[in-house]
């Protein structure tokens, strides 16, 4: 059973594990979605803030978010994209996450 | 010729605040009235705590289960100092940002309450509109919150 064990295991687990792990790597990705409320003044702001974007990139994500209905605005692990849902939430944004 | 109202960056770092006596009542009793909803967990206030994943219910109450009482206390946080500081002359950093976010939900809300939508600042309130006199603090609050992002983004 032992032997068997570690025979079977480099081969069974090879493909799957790396599927599995390609999966993992895969970043996360952070939007924003347009809403009728938040000034467009105030979201340049937030993002300035929160992503310390200077003012040309974080207008031209306002812009995209404002003529395109939403924006990437920032990507990386599960952990990383969920702080900045949370810290975009907290400044009133209408913020969501997915696997890119 | 007289100051300009709102909010103007200080030269000592601060902001100074000029409005008028009935104006700061009114931040007072909306900030107080705000505080208890989202203290209540009352429906009203859902547009403040959006989900994060919209295909997802599962990680979605996750998300929330963790982030709600952090979210809830930051804003019940800037709704407080905007409350004990609506009679302020002056603001330091730390109260303005709070003042323009807890500016920006009652804004959130309000809005919600009436579906205002991006074209609202195009024309005149229509008076026989029975949103007429939300609407018009919903246009005074956008007067104010567009008064503390230019005064804070001055500092940027």
């Amino acid at each position: 059973v032992v032997v068997t064990q570690t025979i079977e295991a480099p081969s069974r687990v090879g493909r799957p594990a790396d599927e599995e792990s390609r999966e993992q790597d895969r970043p996360w990705i952070v939007v924003v979605w347009n809403d009728p409320v938040n000034l467009m003044t105030y979201v340049t702001l937030v993002f300035q803030r929160l992503f310390g974007y200077g003012r040309p990139q974080a207008e031209r994500l306002m812009l995209q978010v404002h003529h395109e209905g939403r924006a990437v605005v920032s990507s990386g692990t599960r952990e990383r994209a969920e702080l900045d849902v949370t810290r975009l939430h907290a400044a009133g944004l209408w913020a969501t996450m997915q696997q890119d | 010729v007289s100051p300009a109202r709102g909010v103007q960056p200080l030269r000592d770092g601060g902001y100074g605040l000029r409005l008028d006596r009935h104006e700061r009542e009114l931040l007072g009793v909306l900030a107080a009235d705000l505080e208890q909803r989202v203290r209540d967990d009352d429906a009203s206030v859902a547009r403040l705590f959006p989900s994060a994943y919209e295909d997802d219910p599962g990680a979605d109450e996750e998300y929330r289960r963790l982030t709600r009482g952090s979210l809830t206390d930051g804003r019940l946080r800037a709704l407080r100092t905007l409350r004990e500081t609506s009679t302020a002359v002056r603001l330091d950093q730390q109260e303005a940002h709070a003042w323009c976010t807890a500016v920006n939900d009652l804004r959130l809300v309000l809005g919600e309450r009436i579906s205002v939508t991006e074209d609202i600042y195009e024309r005149a309130i229509d008076r026989r509109d029975p949103r007429a006199p939300e609407l018009a603090i919903y246009g005074w609050l956008t007067w104010l919150q567009s008064s503390l992002v230019d005064a804070l983004a001055s500092r940027l």
